[in-house]
């Protein structure tokens, strides 16, 4: 009870109107009064510590920043509080701050507002100043931000943003300033006081900085809500916008099957749908609200099978992760990307929302993925693709310094673009260091930067760099040329020319054996910089056209392979030898079929009688199916027969149909080629041996404008160079140009009429073919 | 005449004050009867109840726009305007009259000032709106008249009676004026009325005169704060022949000084309704 009165007592002498007011109501009783566990004294500093005030400096300020000053106080009174900011780097402490605390708490919850009197040495501006600072919890917390002061006293006033929360406050006030451009000053502070003003309007609220902003969210994602600022219209007019801590708010999710959030903010995804998370400030709706798009059931990204052994991590789950500095670098000033990362189960996902870059950072110490052919990433877009949407990803190699600068970092980037980019799928990112030249040295990596276009959110998980198993699982591809065709060195498909030396001393490291894979015996170049090959003779290779390679190497560098023949051969010239460059890291077998015309003129073809393997830093090479082959100069078998309706083709030259009738396939038009028709396997076939040009006059013209393809089947082991025609008067003509020598057999092939144009298709009469070499020609028609 | 002014004034501090300290600490408890107010009955002549759909403007038979950035007299800064975005209704029965930080016409603000002159017009009676003002320093909302005569005999020999004036730095306090010749501008007749525990922004107040042959009488909330009579005045009374009224809200100017970077924009006035009634 005398706690009760003490309290009315306070109110009447706070109000000093109450008095007044009550006379003549006989319905005011104490029990309308909130009872009181706490003092709910208002003042924090008149004259003097108030009460069981007591003060207590922040770690690393300036502890004895505050003392009470006795001749300098506001409007004459005994004394006020004066805080004297240290210098910056002062041994003392860098900066002035502490919180005035009531050693019981009191009960503010019958006031709206702190204020107090404040002036400075000079102008400043005061970092922050507040309460419900308590050294604990800080449950209460409101803070005004940069507050200017100048040398006169001024009057504060930081609006309470709902009293009824402060029952038992122990943080009256607090504040925490540095110096001025280095250098320190003094300010007062004085008549701090806790108020109930009348004058305080226009009360609003806001979370996540006002914003309403939407997420992608599965089930198990947490996320916690920030940016709380409460904003009063004081006495004057003019707004005060504090920041405030959540406690002050009254969190609800409008589908709480979907959502849940606790009274800290944090929201919890539970199951599918949408959910709009939302908060009052008392009886103020607060702006800004949380909009939870839920799939339900997170679908994580593919797990990872590579072997670890072969994987250099950067973030994920299924491996161990290389040291990262950090997986969000904020970049100031243009980096907007924030991070909103989750945890799914055991499933960590990295989130980058408002992207425009990121960097990923590899500093402690950088990471050498020289041994490394490709990086991995999974990405998920959770927003629709918008036109213009591109994602690039950098890799960056700090060079041989191991740091930033220095003039040695190099990189390189990748994009991708719709279509590859889908929304709300996982994208499986495998970027081969093949496709990231101007990364040129991997011993130092230090960097992983995305960058993006319209694309303003994305998950990314299981980023690593990988190479293929060292030792290739399965065989090389079993060769398919008949043995007719073929002089092999090395395959168990054909038989060898016998006598040959796999592993001559010519100085190497590498390190030569024969190993069977999946049973297919394989040559292995082991701790590879060089090697040769020496075959017991010179061979004569003048009648092949292709040397064949099956290679693999999941850690090389460079590989180039070469031919030699002895210095002084005939038909060839110095070096007598010729590269060619073998396209590494391999992701499994390459086949390589290389004309034998790359290694002319240095080699003479008639006296091929050394390999050379090139290229390695102690890599691993895998070789089969090593031979020479060359198409058959006469076609084993005929042209396939087409099998179009009759009804839908004209048809120049084929046996499968009724052809344009009175065509010369000889027109004299002064050219050299020698035309002869020939039956291959019982079927009629055109043959141009020593083609320059050649005519093809048909019987009468030809209106194909109803007709989509020219097709022809052709043959040829030996040109070079072959195009196809068609004319119309004028003469209208248009080239098109046909791949050759065939090296798959019979080449069928349909040219879409639209590649002739400006040919008057209504009105086709001639044909021409240019070139070299001697071809086979069938089933030349439109359809 | 000053003392019986101040009698006024300090009365009606009082009241007001235990009227804010009722409804804070007191709100089950009835109300004293706290003025003995001129027994008067009136009949409704002319009123808007600004009930019209929203976005709309103002009722054209009722009110004209004042438009422009002439500064009015008083070195105003808004371009006054006659758009939708500065005056219209807001759709739940009250006029809103908005003034916005933007460029147009060379200014740097735009509002609204509407009148019913050459529209209507009335000597005597009770003149009353129902307002819920806006704030913030700079700001300077008004509900006032004008005599009929001003494209006539100008002002202010035309007579002005402003019922409510207020400075957004100040919500607290509203203003009653006359306006006449020898009194006017700085020296008008003039009377303030302040809440001691609250502010006029935060709510709807009814703000009204009852005009008579040799008295104005200024209230707020019923309450009556100033009587202004042809002794009052120190010139000329000429409050003897129709008054038009005018709503609006400057920015700056003479009376209410510059907006500064912490007035909240927009700000807006909702005015409830305007009634004129005469006296039976």
């Amino acid at each position: 009870m005398r706690q009760k009165n003490f309290m009315l007592h306070t109110l009447y002498f706070c109000t000093g109107l109450l008095l007044l007011a009550g006379a003549g109501c006989k319905k005011r009783d104490v029990a309308d009064l909130q009872p009181a566990t706490f003092p709910n004294r208002a003042e924090v500093f008149i004259d003097d510590f108030t009460g069981d005030l007591a003060y207590a400096a922040f770690g690393g300020s300036d502890v004895r920043a505050f003392q009470v000053d006795k001749t300098v106080a506001y409007g004459g009174t005994a004394a006020s509080m004066r805080f004297e900011v240290p210098d910056a780097n002062s041994p003392n402490g860098s900066y002035a701050g502490g919180v005035f605390l009531s050693k019981t708490g009191r009960n503010l919850s019958g006031y709206n507002a702190i204020s107090f009197y404040i002036k400075a040495s000079q102008p400043a501006t005061i970092g922050v100043v507040g309460f419900g600072n308590d050294f604990g919890e800080n449950k209460y917390l409101v803070s005004q931000n940069g507050l200017p002061v100048n040398s006169n006293w001024k009057k504060v006033i930081i609006p309470i943003p709902d009293p009824s929360k402060l029952t038992a406050e122990r943080g009256l006030f607090y504040y925490s300033t540095g110096p001025e451009a280095g250098r320190g000053y003094t300010f007062w502070i004085d008549e701090v006081r806790f108020e109930k003003l009348g004058d305080i309007g226009h009360g609003s609220a806001a979370i996540l900085n006002g914003v309403d902003k939407q997420q992608i969210s599965f089930t198990g994602v947490s996320t916690t809500i920030d940016g709380f600022s409460a904003t009063y219209n004081l006495p004057t007019g003019i707004n005060t916008t504090l920041n405030v801590s959540p406690a002050y708010f009254k969190f609800s999710s409008s589908v709480p099957s979907v959502a849940s959030v606790t009274d800290k903010g944090v929201v919890t995804t539970i199951g599918g749908g949408t959910t709009k998370v939302t908060a009052t400030l008392d009886t103020i709706h607060a702006r800004g609200s949380l909009t939870i798009n839920s799939s339900g059931a997170y679908v994580g990204a593919p797990t990872p099978t590579r072997d670890a052994a072969n994987v250099t991590s950067v973030f994920s789950d299924a491996y161990p992760n290389i040291n990262v500095d950090y997986y969000n670098g904020y970049w100031a000033p243009f980096q907007t990307t924030q991070s909103a990362d989750f945890t799914v189960g055991s499933d960590h996902v990295l989130n980058y929302t408002n992207f425009n870059f990121v960097g990923i950072q590899v500093t402690s110490p950088t990471v050498n993925i020289g041994s490394r052919a490709n990086l991995h990433m999974d990405l998920y877009l959770p927003d629709n693709i918008t036109p213009g949407a591109t994602f690039k990803v950098r890799v960056l190699d700090f060079g041989a310094n191991g740091a930033p600068g220095g003039g040695d970092d190099v990189s390189d980037i990748v994009s991708f673009t719709a279509p590859f980019l889908t929304a709300r799928n996982w994208l499986s990112i495998d970027i081969p260091f093949s496709s990231l030249p101007g990364l040129s040295t991997k011993a130092h990596f230090g960097q992983l930067i995305f960058e993006g276009t319209n694309i303003s959110n994305f998950f990314a998980d299981n980023i690593y760099f990988w190479s293929n198993p060292v030792v290739p699982t399965v065989a090389a591809p079993v060769p398919t040329q008949p043995a007719a065709n073929v002089l092999s060195v090395f395959s168990n498909s054909y038989t060898n020319i016998s006598g040959t030396d796999f592993f001559p001393n010519w100085g190497q490291s590498t390190v030569v054996t024969q190993v069977p894979i999946a049973g297919n015996n394989t040559l292995r170049y082991t701790n590879f910089n060089y090697q040769g090959l020496q075959m017991a003779a010179g061979q004569n290779l003048s009648t092949y056209q292709f040397l064949h390679l099956d290679y693999y190497s999941a850690n090389a560098g460079a590989l180039n392979v070469y031919l030699i023949c002895p210095p002084g051969s005939p038909g060839g010239t110095a070096p007598w030898e010729k590269a060619f460059t073998l396209n590494v890291p391999t992701a499994g077998w390459n086949s390589v079929d290389i004309p034998l015309s790359h290694f002319t003129p240095q080699v003479a073809l008639s006296n091929v009688f050394q390999f050379k393997f090139d290229g390695g830093t102690g890599s691993d090479i895998y070789l089969d199916n090593i031979y020479f082959w060359k198409i058959p100069p006469v076609p084993p078998v005929p042209a396939p027969t087409p099998t179009y309706p009759a009804a839908s083709v004209i048809s120049i030259f084929s046996d499968a149909y009724t052809n344009v009738a009175g065509s010369d396939l000889n027109p004299n038009w002064g050219q050299a080629t020698v035309v002869t028709q020939t039956p291959i396997g019982g079927n009629n076939t055109l043959v141009y041996t020593g083609l320059n040009y050649q005519g093809l006059q048909f019987g009468s013209n030809q209106n194909v404008s109803g007709k989509t393809f020219l097709h022809l089947d052709y043959y040829t082991a030996n040109s070079t160079s072959l195009k196809v025609y068609i004319i119309s008067p004028g003469p209208v003509e248009t080239p098109y140009t046909l791949t050759v020598p065939t090296t798959s057999g019979w080449n069928s092939l349909d040219i879409p009429l639209t590649a002739f144009a400006p040919v008057a298709l209504n009105n086709v009469f001639q044909m021409k073919f240019d070139g070299n070499g001697t071809i086979y020609l069938d089933n030349i028609l439109f359809r | 005449m000053n003392n019986i002014n101040k009698m006024i004034k300090q009365r009606h501090f009082l009241t007001v004050s235990l009227v804010a300290v009722f409804s804070i600490f007191l709100s089950g408890c009835k109300k004293e009867a706290v003025q003995t107010l001129p027994e008067r009955s009136w009949t409704l002549v002319w009123s808007d109840e600004f009930n019209g759909a929203a976005g709309t403007s103002p009722d054209g038979s009722k009110w004209g726009f004042d438009i422009g950035n002439s500064g009015w007299g008083n070195s105003e800064l808004q371009y006054y305007t006659n758009r939708t975005s500065n005056a219209s209704m807001n759709g739940t029965g009250a006029m809103v009259i908005t003034a916005r930080a933007e460029n147009f016409g060379g200014s740097g603000f735009t509002s609204a000032r509407i009148k019913t002159q050459g529209k209507f017009s009335q000597k005597y009676g009770r003149f009353e709106a129902r307002i819920k003002t806006p704030y913030g320093p700079g700001i300077w909302p008004a509900f006032w008249m004008l005599g009929d005569n001003i494209t006539t005999d100008g002002w202010p020999l035309c007579g002005e009676i402003d019922i409510m004036e207020q400075r957004g730095q100040q919500p607290h306090i509203t203003l009653g004026s006359v306006h006449g010749p020898g009194y006017s501008g700085g020296s008008a007749i003039t009377k303030s009325y302040a809440l001691a525990n609250g502010r006029f922004d935060t709510d709807y107040h009814v703000y009204a005169i009852e005009w008579g042959p040799d008295f104005i009488d200024y209230y707020v909330d019923n309450y009556l704060y100033q009587r202004i009579t042809p002794e009052t005045v120190t010139g000329k009374w000429v409050y003897d022949r129709p008054f038009f009224l005018i709503l609006n809200v400057a920015v700056g100017g003479n009376f209410v000084g510059f907006p500064t970077t912490g007035t909240p924009f927009p700000q807006s006035m909702l005015v409830d309704y305007v009634k004129v009634y005469t006296q039976n």
